[in-house]
């Protein structure tokens, strides 16, 4: 029968050996990071976003590399998920992107904090994490229907980083606002770019936010909704 | 008691329960916020709330070790506290600092890094208080003739909680470093050193409420936190899946984090063999049911809950969900947080020489919390199975997918109030003990 000292010497021996693995696996572990976080790219910038991300505590309502807390979204991946235009706009006036939705805290950021942030966020969605967050696998027939749109479509690049968050076209995209799909048919024009220019002045209280549009950027998204039909 | 000095105890575990109160708060706070009653946004927004939450857990766990440490070594050293006075100042700072913290972190002073919000200088204190304290409890113990076993796997546990700290207090530029070291403290504390202390805790419970011999006790408890290490070490692995390390902490975490789960198994059987074969025959019987209960409901909570998505196909998929919220709620409690009520629930009787512990209010606290609790886990399981297939498996967005779950809030904080309702029993029957007494000691227990 096992005797206390032996019992001991398990204990003893079992911690000291584990450890022993432990710290060697570390040692190597530190060794393979700065290629696996691509330590080069780790700019100052980054560094400075980093700083905020834990001024912030961030973590206390975000997860980032999946840790952290359940109430707001993952953001391993967001800046490849929304563009870096889009995050800007959405930092500098969080709720009026998701207006009455779960709250995000308004934190008045400079530009230059901002492009700190997506430099940081940047940077997280390149490490190698083996595979993490994975991509949705039991949603094949979405999937298909991603790839055809792009296919057929040229819009422009900004309607795809930021419209989409909240516009549905051809079935995909967000169900924030309406689905834009004929939006020629009920909107002439002019009034697009009126829209477009202070939706608030157009229709006050409407949950689309200002996204103070340069005038060639109406233009061009002007021209393509009015091919919507 | 035996010992006049035990009675410093009653100051940390009066302070844990207050705490432990605060805590609560600020879980219905984020309960309700899941719900979509987000109506302290401007006052305590969620990342505050959050963070005091978890904060105030580990604080009033901690101030339950010491006051369990501050019981149990005289008894085991046999002889009186090395300084009493030390003692009490000692908690004084632990009170200082928590409060401080916990007031800093409603104004933003904090460090975003989960479990380790306190800001750097409060870090100091923190240290210093520590260093302070197990000097009074080393000094007690080195002092004696001859100190046991069930003390021993206490201090050492206590000490490599101390020493683990410390990881926690580098600065890394890189998100990927940070998290790597964090996990040096949060995992290898709850599921290697503190174990240590849990096992060292739960070992004189059991010796003084069973009566069983305790040589039988002792050699046990080595074999349980033998497994505990030969697992949790390079079980820490499981945290090292997806954060930017390398590949081959997918096996390595996989097969030792599943082996974790079996020194859980050994506190239960433990605990249950004990309680069984001295009969349960002291008087102090509730004090018996949170001991065995906390042996069963680590099990439960970490060991079955642990397993569940401890495997690296399962936790791709589960990782940073409500699923680990469902564990961590159920883990902590089985584990620790029965733990320390346990401890009250032996210590209060002998330090004021009331026994209080036999009327139905001891008993119902006892059922209800846990009954709450287990809904609560249940409560959280759905929510986060269904986050898991919407968000992970179908692709939803975040937001809708959390609305789609708010309903299974409300099922959390329906059972949270059980919950409460059975703390605050627990809390009226500790507040009818009184203070320690002296005419208590001397008096066995
Ligand atoms: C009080 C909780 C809270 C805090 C703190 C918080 N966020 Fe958010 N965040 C949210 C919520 C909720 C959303 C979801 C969109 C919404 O409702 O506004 C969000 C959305 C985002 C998004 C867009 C994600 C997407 O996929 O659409 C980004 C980027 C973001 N937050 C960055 C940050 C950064 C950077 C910080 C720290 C400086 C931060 N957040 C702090 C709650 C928070
Ligand atoms: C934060 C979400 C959001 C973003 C981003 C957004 N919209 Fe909107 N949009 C809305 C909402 C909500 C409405 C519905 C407004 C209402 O009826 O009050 C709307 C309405 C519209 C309409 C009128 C549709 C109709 O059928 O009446 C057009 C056109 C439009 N948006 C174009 C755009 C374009 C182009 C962009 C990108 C430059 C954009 N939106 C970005 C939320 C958004
Ligand atoms: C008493 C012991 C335990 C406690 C108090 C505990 C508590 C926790 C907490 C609070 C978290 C969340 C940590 C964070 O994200 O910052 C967590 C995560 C985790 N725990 Fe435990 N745990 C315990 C034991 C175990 C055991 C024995 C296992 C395995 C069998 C386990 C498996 C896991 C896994 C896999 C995660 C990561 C979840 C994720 O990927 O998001 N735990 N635990
Ligand atoms: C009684 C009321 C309680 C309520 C309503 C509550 C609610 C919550 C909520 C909503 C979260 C945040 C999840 C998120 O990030 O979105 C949380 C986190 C947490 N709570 Fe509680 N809680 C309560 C009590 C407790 C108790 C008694 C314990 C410990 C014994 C505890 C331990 C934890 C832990 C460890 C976490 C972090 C989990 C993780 O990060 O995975 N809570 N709680
Ligand atoms: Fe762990």
């Amino acid at each position: 029968m096992l005797t206390k000292s032996q019992a001991r010497l398990f204990f003893i021996g079992g911690t000291a050996f584990f450890s022993l693995i432990f710290v060697m696996l570390t040692v190597d572990t530190l060794r393979q990071i700065p290629e696996r976080q691509n330590t080069k790219a780790m700019t100052a910038s980054v560094v400075r976003g980093k700083t905020i991300w834990d001024d912030r505590n961030c973590m206390g309502c975000h997860t980032i590399l999946g840790e952290g807390a359940y109430y707001a979204p993952e953001l391993t991946l967001v800046v490849n998920r929304r563009g870096p235009e889009w995050i800007r706009i959405f930092l500098r006036d969080p709720q009026a992107m998701y207006p009455g939705k779960r709250k995000m805290i308004q934190y008045d950021f400079s530009e230059e904090q901002i492009t700190d942030v997506i430099a940081f966020l940047d940077w997280i969605g390149k490490i190698d994490t083996n595979g993490f967050p994975p991509e949705p696998d039991l949603k094949p027939q979405v999937a298909l229907a991603k790839a055809s749109v792009a296919a057929v479509s040229d819009r422009p690049a900004y309607f795809d980083s930021v419209c989409t968050a909240c516009h549905a076209v051809a079935g995909q995209g967000g169900t924030f606002g309406p689905a834009l799909d004929g939006v020629a048919t009920r909107i002439d024009p002019v009034a697009l770019d009126t829209w477009l220019a202070d939706p608030q002045k157009v229709k006050p209280g409407t949950a689309m936010p200002n996204l103070e549009l340069s005038d060639e950027l109406r233009a061009e998204l002007v021209a393509w909704l009015s091919t919507l039909e | 008691m035996k010992f006049r000095s035990q009675r410093v105890a009653y100051l940390f575990f009066a302070t844990s329960l207050l705490l432990f109160s605060l805590q609560i708060v600020f879980g219905f706070i984020m309960g309700f916020a899941h719900m979509g009653y987000d109506v302290l946004h401007d006052v305590i927004p969620f990342n505050a709330a959050r963070t005091s939450h978890l904060n105030l857990l580990v604080f009033w766990l901690l101030s339950g070790f010491m006051g369990a440490a501050y019981y149990i070594v005289p008894e085991e050293a046999d002889r009186e506290l090395h300084s009493e006075k030390l003692a009490v100042i000692q908690w004084a700072g632990l009170v200082i600092v928590g409060v401080t913290a916990i007031i800093g972190f409603q104004f933003e002073w904090w460090e975003g890094r989960k479990f380790l919000e306190i800001p750097r200088p409060l870090d100091y204190l923190v240290v210093v208080d520590v260093l302070l304290f197990l000097y009074v409890v080393g000094r007690t113990a080195l002092g004696a003739e001859r100190f046991t076993t069930t003390g021993s796997v206490l201090l050492v546990g206590l000490t490599a909680a101390a020493l683990l700290y410390l990881p926690g207090m580098i600065t890394f530029e890189s998100q990927v470093m940070d998290s790597y070291f964090r996990w040096w403290v949060v995992h290898l504390w709850v599921e290697g050193v503190w174990e240590l202390i849990m096992g060292g805790i739960l070992s004189f419970l059991l010796i003084k409420l069973t009566g069983v011999d305790r040589e039988l006790i002792e050699k046990w408890l080595y074999v349980i936190v033998g497994f505990t290490f030969l697992s949790g070490i390079l079980g820490t692995g499981h945290h090292y899946y997806y954060i930017g390390a390398p590949e081959y902490w997918l096996l390595v975490g996989g097969i030792f984090s599943a082996l974790e789960p079996l020194a859980f198994l050994g506190m239960a059987l433990y605990a249950v063999t004990m309680a069984r074969r001295g009969g349960m025959n002291h008087p102090n019987r509730i004090a018996l049911f949170w001991t065995v209960g906390c042996g069963i409901m680590s099990f439960v909570g970490a060991g079955f809950l642990g397993f569940a998505h401890t495997l690296p196909q399962v936790n791709l998929w589960t990782h940073g969900t409500i699923i680990t919220a469902m564990h961590g709620h159920m883990a902590f409690w089985g584990a620790y947080a029965m733990l320390v009520l346990a401890m009250i629930s032996y210590a209060m009787p002998n330090m004021t020489g009331r026994k209080l512990f036999s009327g139905w209010a001891p008993e119902w606290a006892f059922w209800i919390s846990n009954v709450g609790m287990i809904g609560m886990t249940g409560a959280f399981a759905v929510a986060g199975i269904a986050q898991v297939y919407m968000e992970r498996k179908i692709g939803m967005d975040f937001l809708a997918v959390q609305e789609a779950v708010e309903v299974h809030f409300a099922g959390v904080v329906l059972a949270a109030c059980l919950l409460t309702v059975g703390i605050g029993m627990f809390i009226w029957n500790f507040v009818q003990y009184g203070l320690p007494n002296d005419e208590a000691v001397g008096q066995g227990g």
